[in-house]
């Protein structure tokens, strides 16, 4: 990577861990053999791919046969949401989510909607946030399934994930987080979280891309159909040859993750503090999301009188998110701010600054004084502007 | 191809934009549609354009057009103004298809400056 740019943008992805990399490497060398395999290549893979399953458990705080490999979080999400709706289909065909809900989630439910399937979107309140007595009020007497995010990708927000889930064992519904934003960042504790079903994926927490994994909960009532065919592999929910490398790099980055969470948040907390004192004097500028119930390694803010897309040139080499983070190429503001009540001139001047571990204090400054001039120059430029 | 939105003179214009600001004593046009807003602002000297200011709230696209009009018809007469071609400017930037609508709206506010200019120096 260019040696001037500052990355905070680890909200998309995160660098891999060297210790991982090596150790993914190491593997692809000597752990190539195919895990279904009996002989005894084949069965030092599958050791492997277990030791793995015990370091995300571990991480998790739940049985390592709960956990199912796939290829990410965007696999994840559709197979726990689609398997999971088409498995309780008989007894209903409700479901609920929220409108701010990353794609990889909106998607499937839009897919479903199609099917024949009912869906409720759900509202957040201007700061991102789903009140439980909002989420218990859309549930009905054929509501089979919901999904709610952990942490919003965009604005960091950290929904009431165990108040939430309480609301569904109390009404035997599927419950779905999408916790891709959130594993190995925040303290997960799935033994003693109401959750059935949780999205996670190694590369948003320093390990390779291309691998996550979807915990489905041991309880009745409790499976999804299969949305791919093609083997016997993990119990038939998911077939296909399973990637040794990759999965022993996740369990290596989930160990390190557990055993760095408190410190990383305390780091990012101190960071995101920086940068916000930083911008906060400017006219206009305001957050996106809650600062006090947030994910302390991201900071969306907009601010008025600055068109977004300029704003983010200006700020080169700042590598950040802009409020159309995964519409960049249609332009268009983004959906989940929008939902907060943001106007299309907020949104589409949104930034998401998101902090990681290799992220330093100098960055964080640098990245607000360069917001500043940005924001300055921008409107400078602007009819207007004083002469 | 490149994986750059922008070509190196729109950069090199959206960061100098040596021509945004104010002229004293100058005729002015003001335009905000498709999202964007421009002032273009112009002095007259013997049916020539003196100078050419411009400000602009919208993508680096639509500043670096803003730039390079006022860079190119400084010092040109005042009717070759009715002549501003978005398609020429689009092609010089190499500006994206989907952003045709907003140069239109610079060719709209150059057309616009170019008839106020003619009709402030017709003679009376």
């Amino acid at each position: 990577m260019n040696g001037d740019l500052i990355y905070l943008d680890y909200a998309a992805t995160t660098p891999i861990d060297a210790r991982v990399a090596e150790h993914l490497f190491d593997c692809r060398r000597t752990r190539f053999a195919n895990p279904s395999s009996n002989h005894i290549a084949g069965r030092e893979s599958r050791a492997s791919i277990e030791l793995a399953a015990r370091q995300l458990a571990a991480l998790l705080n739940v049985d390592p046969k709960t956990l199912i490999w796939t290829s990410g979080a965007t696999e994840s999400d559709n197979l726990g949401i689609a398997g999971g709706a088409r498995y309780r289909a008989h007894r209903g065909k409700h479901l609920v989510t929220m409108l701010t809900e990353h794609k990889a989630v909106t998607d499937v439910f839009r897919m479903l909607e199609k099917q024949g399937f009912d869906v409720t979107w759900l509202q957040p309140d201007e700061n991102g946030y789903l009140d439980p007595a909002t989420f218990a009020a859309a549930l009905r007497a054929d509501t089979q399934l919901a999904s709610i995010m952990y942490v919003n990708n965009e604005t960091g927000v950290i929904q009431d994930i165990e108040a939430i889930g309480s609301v569904c064992r109390e009404h035997d519904i599927l419950f779905h987080v999408d916790a891709a934003q959130a594993v190995g960042k925040i303290l997960i504790d799935l033994h003693a979280l109401p959750v059935d079903l949780l999205s996670l994926t190694g590369h948003k927490f320093y390990g390779p891309k291309g691998i996550g994994a979807l915990y489905l909960a041991e309880r009745p009532g409790c499976h999804v159909e299969p949305i791919l065919f093609g083997g016997g592999q993990q119990r038939q929910i998911r077939p296909g040859t399973l990637p040794a490398d990759l999965i022993s790099g996740l369990g290596l980055a989930a160990e390190i993750a557990a055993s760095r969470i408190e410190s990383d948040l305390s780091h990012l907390t101190e960071l995101r503090g920086t940068l916000w004192e930083g911008i906060r004097g400017i006219a206009g500028v305001l957050v996106n999301g809650d600062l006090e119930r947030g994910f302390p390694g991201i900071l969306s803010v907009s601010v008025d009188n600055v068109e977004g897309e300029s704003l983010l040139l200006e700020l080169e080499p700042i590598c950040v998110a802009t409020g159309s983070a995964c519409n960049s190429q249609s332009q268009e503001p983004s959906y989940v701010l929008r939902a907060l009540g943001r106007s299309d001139l907020l949104a589409q001047s949104a930034i998401r600054f998101s902090l990681g571990r290799p992220t330093q204090r100098e960055d964080v400054e640098m990245a607000a004084r360069r917001y500043r001039q940005a924001v300055a120059r921008l409107r400078d430029l602007a009819p207007g502007a004083a002469a | 191809m490149s994986s750059d939105p922008y070509s190196p003179v729109v950069r090199d214009y959206f960061a100098k934009a040596l021509h945004s600001g104010d002229l004293a004593d100058a005729v002015t046009v003001d335009i905000a549609e498709q999202d964007i807003r421009l002032r273009l602002a112009a002095t007259e000297e013997d049916g020539h354009i003196r100078a050419l200011r411009f400000r602009a709230w919208g993508c680096p696209h639509v500043i670096a057009a803003c730039e390079c009009f006022c860079g190119d018809y400084e010092g040109r007469p005042i009717h070759s103004l009715s002549g501003f071609q978005a398609s020429d400017i689009m092609r010089n930037l190499s500006v994206p298809v989907e952003k045709t609508g907003r140069i239109l709206v610079l060719e709209d506010a150059v057309r616009s400056l170019g008839r106020v200019l003619c009709s402030d120096s017709a003679p009376q």
